[in-house]
């Protein structure tokens, strides 16, 4: 899941950054109210943190600049506690939730995963196939009650693709939801990152959860194989 | 009446008047008609008697009185307004005329008296049946002899009718003639006082916390005159209360910046066991971000006690280009690290009265931020001079510089460029409106003049020692 932060204030979007990435996010920071529109349109988040404090464009023009674009992306506000009225008009904006400053960071991250599991129409907030199980809140994962160790990375990958069970996942998509913009794609890190995962969840197993579709990219699903 | 309302006291006192002066009127124009009118029924008994001596005396004062003769001579007897009495010398009645022969009114002792001496008496008596009669007896002589008394009498009821008339006319009128004019009274004050019931009102809007009503006058009379007035006041309150809020707004702004990254830092940090390095750098960031919200505590009870008056300024002789001196040693200090020189141009050898503490502050304050926006390598160039009696002290840098609008704001409190704000050492935004006060303490002016990408320059005018 990749995560866009716009924060003019270096050390907000910093700490903000490092507990996102702790949670196996890929984030990207910008301290820009006009970059920030310009990329929120250009990549595909799945979720977009958005002060709305900011230096050459006001955080309310971002999010109305954002939503113009047909942008569907969920955006979570922060903004300061005394502004009841901003806080109305940027839900007003297309904002899909909010954060009074300061916040508790254990807000923020339940926050950014209720507005991931709405997106994905998750209910449960666990996601499952067959006997794989992910929970986003604790990172764990097991299969046929078996826990399986994996680092952030395979976290993010595996949470990405449950997120989007049963759908073709080009490598283009793949990066752009769990690598951020520092990525270079003209690497192999997709496939050797998709083997470790296998290697982990399917190796031993009677059935196969990861596929490769050929020409196309790799899908997660329950069919026999 | 302490609380009886303006209105009320002086219709009160209007109506209380006007009633006094009805009064007074009422009074003497019951004088002055009884007396008239008595006078005239004097005047006339004195003419019927005279004619009726006259006839008696033709008829050679024989003991008849012929009353026919008598009214052939005034017909107004014939109106029956008077009757004759005539006494002979003794008091007896000898005749009288027939419109009071059922009645008796016999000659008083007092009559009788004067007219043996041969004065004529007025008297105002009443007929048994209360019916008010005026009565002139006049002597009638012939030589020194009394011959007869003459009686001439007239009812007084046509007087004592209209002077009843008069009373009833004045009992009815005056009161009304008080209220008409009391109602007056109360709708002239009022139309008087209704703008000082809308300043009232309004006042009473304000008080419930609307600083944004007004009163709408065109007069220029007095009430338009303190309508004006207070409209004044409500404005200035209601930007000096603006002014507050903005102020306070801008405060907690500030401080929640610093707070929401130390509690952010702080709670990070806590989620897992870290290493020693990343406690330290938590910590240091945290410091960092106390040391900003106490600068900006002090700085912020700095402004608000000035704003108050309590900040003592001393008055004493100030060397301003020795103070220029070591403001540049530690200017060349602060610039070590990017490089930054920091020279001295002109330096005219300057005195003026102030305090050397604030004044010191104001110089480091602008030479510190003129080091730090300057490009690395750059150079801050200070100029002292006299112009028109006044110290002219100019800062120059060549660093990143301003858009004119920013320089219209850079003296606002909580002001900070987009530049400052993302320019690595941060600052309170409260710096330069500390300097901005502390040079008007001083009767002095800073101005700052800039080109973004080519530098800002500042200066500071101060009056001269002599001219002080």
């Amino acid at each position: 899941m990749r995560i866009l932060i716009v924060e003019d204030e270096p050390k907000v979007a910093s700490f903000i950054r490092r507990a996102l990435e702790e949670e196996s996010y890929a984030v990207d920071v910008c301290t820009d109210g006009q970059q920030g529109r310009d990329i929120a349109c250009a990549v595909n988040y799945d979720l977009i943190i958005l002060d709305l404090m900011l230096p050459n464009l006001p955080g309310l023009e971002v999010l109305k600049g954002i939503r113009s674009e047909k942008v569907k992306t969920p955006i979570l506000i922060l903004t300061a506690r005394s502004e009841v009225n901003q806080r109305v008009k940027g839900l007003d904006a297309g904002a899909d939730d909010y954060l009074t400053k300061p916040f508790a960071i254990e807000e923020l991250l339940a926050r950014a995963r209720a507005l991931l599991r709405r997106a994905s129409g998750e209910t449960t907030g666990m996601l499952q196939i067959e006997d794989l199980i992910l929970n986003p809140i604790t990172h764990e994962v097991t299969r046929g009650g078996q826990r399986i160790e994996l680092t952030s990375k395979e976290y993010a990958l595996l949470e990405y693709m449950m997120r989007n069970t049963g759908r073709v996942l080009t490598r283009p998509m793949i990066s752009e939801h769990v690598w951020d913009l520092d990525f270079d794609t003209f690497t192999n890190v997709i496939d050797v990152y998709i083997s470790y995962l296998r290697n982990k969840i399917d190796k031993g197993r009677d059935r196969n959860l990861i596929h490769t579709v050929r020409g196309s990219g790799y899908t997660i699903k329950a069919i026999d194989g | 009446m302490g609380n009886t309302s303006i209105r009320v006291r002086l219709t009160i006192w209007y109506g209380g008047g006007l009633a006094l002066i009805m009064l007074l009127f009422a009074t003497s124009l019951y004088l002055v008609m009884s007396r008239a009118l008595q006078e005239q029924i004097d005047n006339s008994l004195e003419d019927a008697a005279v004619a009726a001596a006259r006839s008696l005396e033709e008829h050679r004062f024989g003991p008849f009185l012929l009353l026919d003769d008598l009214a052939q001579a005034f017909p107004e007897l014939a109106l029956l307004d008077k009757f004759f009495q005539i006494f002979g010398p003794q008091g007896q009645i000898t005749l009288q005329s027939a419109n009071i022969s059922t009645r008796n009114v016999p000659l008083s002792d007092q009559a009788m008296k004067a007219a043996l001496q041969g004065q004529a008496t007025y008297e105002s008596v009443r007929f048994h049946d209360q019916i008010p009669i005026r009565l002139l007896a006049y002597p009638i002589k012939h030589g020194d002899t009394l011959v007869n008394i003459l009686r001439v009498g007239s009812s007084l009821r046509p007087v004592e009718k209209m002077l009843d008339r008069l009373v009833f006319v004045l009992q009815i009128g005056s009161p009304l003639a008080v209220l008409v004019s009391m109602f007056g009274g109360w709708f002239l004050a009022g139309r008087a006082l209704r703008p000082v019931d809308t300043i009232t009102h309004a006042a009473q809007r304000i008080a419930a916390g609307d600083l944004t009503q007004r009163i709408h006058t065109t007069s220029a009379d007095e009430i338009g005159r303190l309508a004006s007035t207070f409209n004044d006041m409500i404005a200035r309150l209601e930007a000096s209360i603006r002014q507050i809020r903005q102020f306070s707004a801008d405060a907690s702004h500030e401080l929640r910046t610093p707070l929401t990254i130390t509690k952010g830092e702080t709670e990070l940090a806590l989620r897992k066991e870290r290493t020693p390095e990343v406690y330290r750098e938590v910590l240091e960031s945290n410091l960092e971000e106390i040391d900003r919200m106490s600068r900006i505590v002090d700085e912020l009870l700095f402004l608000s006690r000035a704003d108050l008056g309590e900040i003592k300024i001393a008055k004493e002789p100030v060397q301003l280009d020795q103070l220029v001196q070591e403001v540049q040693h530690q200017a060349i200090v602060l610039g070590k690290n990017r490089e930054v020189e920091t020279v001295l141009g002109h330096l005219e050898p300057t005195e003026i009265v102030g305090d050397e503490w604030r004044l010191r502050e104001l110089l480091l304050n602008i030479v510190d931020n003129a080091v730090k926006y300057s490009q690395e390598q750059g150079t801050v160039e200070i100029h002292l001079e006299h112009v028109n009696g006044m110290a002219k002290l100019s800062i120059q840098d060549h660093g990143i510089g301003m858009t004119s609008n920013e320089q219209n704001m850079i003296f606002n409190r909580f002001f900070r460029s987009d530049s400052a704000r993302s320019h690595a050492q941060k600052g309170t935004g409260l710096g330069l409106a500390i300097c901005k006060w502390i040079a008007e303490t001083h009767q002095g002016q800073i101005q700052v003049e800039s080109t973004p990408g080519k530098g800002s320059r500042f200066t500071i005018l101060l009056p001269l020692h002599s001219h002080a």
